[in-house]
């Protein structure tokens, strides 16, 4: 497999030619809007250069939201990752009632974004809440937490609600690693006097490295260009405290009749996307961009 | 022995935890849909003080109005039709959901068996840019995509959604896909090779048979990606003859025509059929998998 | 979209409809837009209209609350064919202005127009009209209001609050009897009704947040806006407010006994106060809009009609027939609305109509809500208010807790007004 043989055009074209039909005219037609001005009521679309992203980054919000977002990926993506990996260690175990775990696991993927926000609002309400109602019968407390209303706990909630969604995919990838790993080795370890955490350290984890890595990168997208969920949950509130950059793009440009300062927030969010990529793939270099 | 007991208890404890966190909200739900909202939201009220009921599923599968809303001069305005879409939503989503997974598997399958597998010229940058493909927000993407269904004269057919949600899925299908086909030892494509195997025959005879648990598990996540998105749905689909479940159920959650009883049996109904299958794919995976590791 | 791929598509697109069948050419099938409020009810009323007008066919689409205004962006600007839709106050002058929809003149017999207009109330008239064109007839009309726990009140032997201080005082009496957070209140960057709501609590006191040039004035600590800001901020520093994103989750909070005060669409009244499914149905109640003036802020939702349509003889006599059916005399869907779900109506004469009434009084005391809705102003409605008012619910939701200060928040909202106005101006 040394030799570089020619472009395999009957392989390859049929995947991309369709993403190629949906990106690239997109893309530029999203580029061409952010150089210019693109409003609804505005019937000219002059050429404004850079202006729209100069807006943008000057803009009240920008910063508050560049660091929520950011923060939300960096709770997100590992939380999502080190649970989905966890999970899936267990679940490969046999033992009594394996099977119907392995299903309940995948139910948070079955449901939409917006019912799953109805639920977590109902886990975390401070009015009607399941959890400050189970915390008040157990007696841990007497008045309720404010989830949802304090500026902290806000994120707290967000941050556990968004995991939630996205843990059972975790842990379908992860267990079908899992399955591809040599399990003589980990027998060899273990007669070797190896612990758990060692096994999976020096054995396991290198196996399945590459898709820890395409997880972490999927994930931090995810959670970086998320807001559906959040949207619903808070408001992007209380005050701007879970306000994300990703929502922005949608205000700029259907809220505010900006077309062209909204593009500007979705090159801008593709262009700190592309860094938390290289970031990843830096901090954990695997052969999955490797030619083969 | 007590090592044992000590084991048997972490893993219960293990199990029940993770029932615990991806169950529970799902049978907060089922309770809400049993429970009548005025019992419900009463802390001065046991959840069975007054029994459960079956109405709300009664009313979304036959029109029959709940009971609360029979007594003489109940105002309506708690109850939402769209409730009654839930069924028909969820056959569209079915349809959708796996025309668009079958759709990208078919088109990226081998794709991903050529990056994995084969060194070919141009392959770094066609691949880099099938990486890099979905980093541009959804909401950017809206009004050209939009456009260009409306273009190709497919707005408000299940057929667009179908393509938007397959060429969504594509790059990560490639990405995961190729993974697996990486993992697959040399020996067996040397084999095919001294056999006399094309290349087509060798993918098809050998690698895809091997790996095709994971196959069938990245056509899960095609599926799941299709089933759970919203804003191509919505705004491509336009009517309840193409709309699928992920809309139905955002309209739902957000009306205040809806009440809690309702939305949580519409919930329900969504979820079961949905959960079974996935959950019957799943189990094929997973078994697919685990006879492989024993294998290998 | 370029051209050439336009034509591209556009080939694409005839070899599609090719294969479909093509309707009778006297048919017209007109495309209605709307928000799903209610789907069955809309179905049922055009299922009428059709029995009525052999020959129009209705094509009902619809998108949730919080999406339509983006969705239907997206069709005005992708050229889906759109005849009649649901429009509001607030995005009416930015719509007509940039050529979506056209006037109710140029479509409908003036005379009847007239006699329309007559039984219209006042602030929705004005929500309907742009640069002196009537661009709509009412789907609803309701105004946003005070709405409180009689029971709660009673039992603290709190008076109704009549004053914003006096609604500070009572929460402030119940917090220390234990009411963690009296006050509900809605609060979504994302929705207008979180402005609407701000703008309703500024008329209570008598004030407007713009005067007669529509310039900004609520930078002035004097300004009605200005101290309603200040007191939300205060009563959110006071622990007393619980923000809510939605409201239909203020619908079941409220009915926990956990709260006593909220603001909101009349129509949640009917929800909060409907029997045997909510645990405290009946305890509500609507107060005036606490403050000097008490008026408060009255919106309209309205069927229009676009631009296209209206250019189009065929399709513009069937799109007038249309709303005339939904809106016109004699009122029989608006009236539908407004007995079955409790939604308000913008057509006067309908106060006299014993079926409204009576399905009415099972949930609000109807003299007090008809106070409210004849003191009721209309909004100050721009080419410019919606993209403001998405710039500046923002800032405002900062003030409220404590995340900036009133002035500069007030500042800064009333120079981006003035920006606007100027910009527009032009």
């Amino acid at each position: 497999m040394s030799t570089i043989e020619r472009f395999p055009a009957a392989w390859v074209l049929p995947t991309l030619i369709p993403v190629a039909l949906f990106t690239i005219y997109p893309v530029a037609e999203a580029l061409w809007t952010s150089l210019h001005q693109v409003m609804v009521l505005m019937p000219d679309q002059p050429f404004v250069g850079l202006e729209n992203y100069k807006t943008v980054i000057f803009g009240d919000y920008f910063a508050d939201a560049l660091r929520n977002s950011l923060l939300f990926v960096l709770f997100c993506a590992p939380l999502v990752v080190i649970i989905g990996t966890a999970v899936a260690l267990f679940l490969r175990r046999p033992f009594f009632g394996a099977g119907i775990v392995r299903s309940v696991v995948l139910l948070p993927w079955v449901l939409p974004g917006a019912i799953s926000a109805v639920l977590w609002v109902w886990v975390f309400h401070p009015s009607f809440g399941v959890l400050n109602g189970l915390l008040k019968s157990l007696g841990l407390i007497e008045r309720s937490i404010p989830w949802l209303i304090d500026v902290n706990l806000v994120f707290v909630s967000i941050v556990a609600a968004h995991v939630w969604t996205q843990v059972p995919f975790a842990v379908v990838l992860v267990m079908a690693a899992l399955s591809a790993t040599n399990e003589e080795a980990i027998e060899a370890a273990k007669i070797d006097g190896a612990n758990a955490l060692q096994r999976f350290r020096f054995i396991t984890f290198p196996q399945i490295k590459a898709m820890i890595v395409v997880l972490l990168i999927y994930n931090a997208l995810t959670a970086f260009t998320a807001y559906d969920l959040v949207y619903a949950m808070t408001g992007g509130g209380p005050g701007t405290a879970t306000t994300l950059l990703a929502f922005q793009i949608w205000r700029e440009s259907f809220s505010m009749y900006d077309f062209g300062a909204g593009s500007a927030v979705a090159f801008i969010v593709v262009a700190i996307s592309a860094l938390l990529i290289l970031a990843i793939s830096k901090a954990m270099p695997s052969d999955l961009f490797e030619e083969a | 022995m007590l090592r044992t007991l000590a084991g048997r208890l972490g893993t219960f404890a293990g199990a029940m935890l993770i029932l615990l966190f991806t169950g529970g909200p799902v049978l907060m739900s089922l309770t809400g849909s049993l429970v009548p909202d005025r019992v419900l939201f009463d802390e001065n009220k046991g959840l069975l003080d007054e029994g459960i009921r079956f109405d709300n599923y009664r009313y979304i599968f036959t029109g029959e109005l709940p009971d609360s809303y029979q007594q003489a001069g109940a105002n309506r305005a708690m109850i939402s039709q769209t409730a009654r879409q839930v069924p028909f939503a969820l056959v569209n989503s079915v349809q959708i959901s796996f025309s668009a997974a079958l759709l990208a598997l078919l088109l990226a399958t081998p794709a991903a068996y050529m990056y994995a597998r084969v060194a070919f010229r141009g392959k770094k940058l066609t691949f880099m840019f099938l990486i890099l493909s979905p980093l541009v927000p959804t909401v950017a993407l809206v009004t050209p995509i939009y456009m260009t269904i409306e273009a190709m004269g497919l707005l408000g057919s299940k057929l667009g959604i179908i393509f938007v949600h397959a060429v969504k899925a594509i790059p990560f299908v490639v990405l995961i896909i190729s993974v697996f086909f990486r993992k697959l030892p040399v020996e067996l494509f040397e084999a095919a090779q001294l056999d006399g195997c094309t290349r087509m025959q060798t993918f098809l005879r050998i690698a895809l048979p091997v790996a095709l648990p994971s196959v069938a598990a990245t056509g899960l996540f095609a599926f799941m990606l299709s089933y759970a998105e919203f804003m191509f749905s919505m705004v491509l689909s336009g009517d309840s003859g193409s709309r699928p479940i992920s809309v139905v159920m955002a309209a739902l959650a957000r009306n205040t025509d809806v009440s809690w009883g309702l939305l949580n049996a519409s919930i329900f109904i969504a979820i079961v059929p949905t959960l079974i299958l996935v959950a019957m794919v799943w189990r094929f995976v997973v078994e697919g998998m685990l006879r492989g590791a024993i294998k290998g | 979209m370029k051209p050439r791929m336009k034509a591209w598509f556009g080939a694409l697109a005839i070899a599609g409809t090719a294969l479909t069948a093509q309707p009778a050419l006297a048919d017209v099938k007109l495309e209605f837009v709307v928000w799903n409020y209610s789907i069955d009810t809309i179905q049922d009323n055009i299922k009428k209209f059709e029995a009525e007008n052999p020959g129009i066919t209705v094509n009902l689409t619809d998108y949730t609350w919080p999406d339509y205004q983006d969705s239907l962006l997206l069709r005005f600007r992708g050229g889906t064919q759109t005849d009649v839709v649901y429009g509001g106050q607030d995005w009416l002058p930015a719509w007509a202005a940039a050529g979506y929809l056209a006037p109710l003149e140029d479509i409908a017999p003036a005379e009847t127009l007239d006699a329309l207009k007559k039984d219209i109330a006042g602030f929705a008239l004005s929500d309907m009209t742009y640069k002196g064109k009537l661009y709509g007839l009412p789907y609803y009309a309701d105004t946003i209001s005070f709405l409180y726990n009689k029971k709660i009140l009673e039992e603290k032997g709190i008076p109704v609050p009549t004053t914003w201080d006096e609604v500070m005082a009572a929460s402030e009496k119940l917090k220390a009897d234990g009411m963690e957070r009296p006050i509900v209140y809605e609060y979504n960057q994302e929705l207008p009704n979180f402005f609407d709501a701000f703008v309703a609590q500024t008329y209570s006191r008598g004030g407007d947040l713009f005067d007669a040039d529509k310039k900004a004035i609520f930078d002035n600590p004097e300004n009605a806006a200005y101290q309603q800001l200040q007191w939300l901020a205060d009563a959110f520093a006071k622990g007393l407010v619980q923000p809510e994103t939605h409201e239909s989750k203020i619908i079941p909070a409220m009915n926990t006994g956990k709260h006593a005060f909220t603001i909101v669409y009349n129509y949640v009244l009917a929800a909060m106060n409907t029997p045997g499914e909510q645990a405290l149905a009946g305890q509500f109640a609507l107060a005036p809009m606490p403050g000097s003036a008490q008026s408060t802020l009255g919106f309209t939702k309205f069927y229009a009609v676009t631009a296209k349509t209206a250019a189009d003889a065929e399709r513009a006599e069937a799109a007038w027939k249309f709303v005339n059916f939904m809106a016109g005399k004699p009122y029989k869907v608006a009236e539908r609305w407004a007995a079955e779900k409790g939604l308000g109506f913008g057509q006067m004469p309908l106060f006299q109509n014993k079926d409204v009434i009576d399905a009415w009084q099972k949930w609000v005391d109807v003299p007090t809500l008809e106070k409210q809705v004849a003191s009721a102003r209309a909004g100050t409605w721009t080419e410019w208010t919606v993209i403001w008012s998405a710039y500046f619910r923002p800032l405002l939701a900062k003030a409220m807790v404590g995340e900036a200060s009133v002035a500069e928040t007030m500042k800064a909202g009333a120079e981006r007004w003035n920006m606007m106005q100027a910009r527009f101006a032009k």
